[in-house]
């Protein structure tokens, strides 16, 4: 996403209970942008989890920190910007196939959240930018032709 | 509907479990400490009966994967019933519904355990 102004920009405190307005939030735009109700069940968790993740990962559960959430649906893709100004993600969360008996073995439940989004949009993005740390999900809003 | 309720219900030795909402990382601990209320109690067949659950992000299905190894190596197991649309395509995406025995009914999974004799 450019740094045009997005179609909608919602600010919350980095608290776990303003969780459920984001997501409530993007699952409307995404019903705006035209995806049927289940796609955009799938695209609202999937920004929860980033914004989970910044509370978790970036402000370490610090509740006085701003969770910047940026929704473009005007173009072919849905595109959510999920930003904060926090500590970047470690990019070794970012590696590796989701193993999960293996985290229960270790008793670990980590990493399942960017997993999640990986599976359900079509594109995620990790960027340190001036203006903060950048998770960028898109949704096209018609599917890729195969072979892409 | 407040964001998250659980109750607990024992049907002989299955525990049942009644999440009411959505389970998120700002109502987890809730789902996490019915859970593990059980495990101390050394109740380790556990049904999740999932009808009033709307959704469950990351932090609820890893509720689930911090308890089941101790539940299994008890001889017990953490199985599910009646999942919505939404909650089963969470499970899917993540391969969930093939580590975790799902049931369309409640008493399905509570007979499972009968069948099983454990």
């Amino acid at each position: 996403m450019t740094e045009d102004p997005p179609t909608f920009r919602l600010e919350v405190p980095s608290e776990t209970r303003f969780l459920g307005l984001v997501r409530d939030v993007a699952r409307k735009m995404a019903e705006l942008s035209g995806f049927d109700d289940a796609t955009a069940e799938k695209i609202a968790l999937a920004v929860d989890e980033a914004a989970t993740n910044v509370l978790e990962h970036a402000y370490h559960g610090a509740g006085d920190r701003v969770v910047r959430v940026d929704m473009d649906q005007g173009g072919e893709s849905f595109c959510v910007d999920v930003v904060d100004d926090g500590d970047p993600l470690d990019p070794a969360r970012l590696r590796g196939e989701l193993d999960i008996p293996g985290l229960e073995k270790e008793r670990r439940t980590g990493g399942l959240g960017v997993h999640l989004m990986g599976r359900i949009m079509d594109s995620v993005t990790f960027q340190r930018a001036a203006r903060g740390n950048v998770c960028c999900l898109v949704k096209h809003k018609r599917p890729a032709p195969a072979g892409r | 509907m407040s964001e998250l309720s659980v109750e607990t219900r024992e049907m002989g030795e299955v525990s049942l479990i009644y999440p009411r909402g959505f389970i998120n990382a700002h109502t987890v601990r809730l789902f996490e400490a019915e859970i593990q209320r059980a495990v101390l109690a050394k109740r380790f067949k556990l049904v999740v009966n999932c009808a009033g659950l709307a959704y469950i992000a990351s932090a609820g299905l890893g509720a689930i994967m911090g308890a089941i190894e101790e539940v299994r190596e008890n001889g017990g197991d953490i199985r599910l019933s009646e999942l919505n649309e939404t909650v089963r395509n969470i499970f899917e995406i993540l391969g969930f519904d093939r580590l975790y025995e799902v049931f369309p009914t409640e008493m399905e999974a509570v007979l499972s355990f009968r069948s099983q004799g454990s």
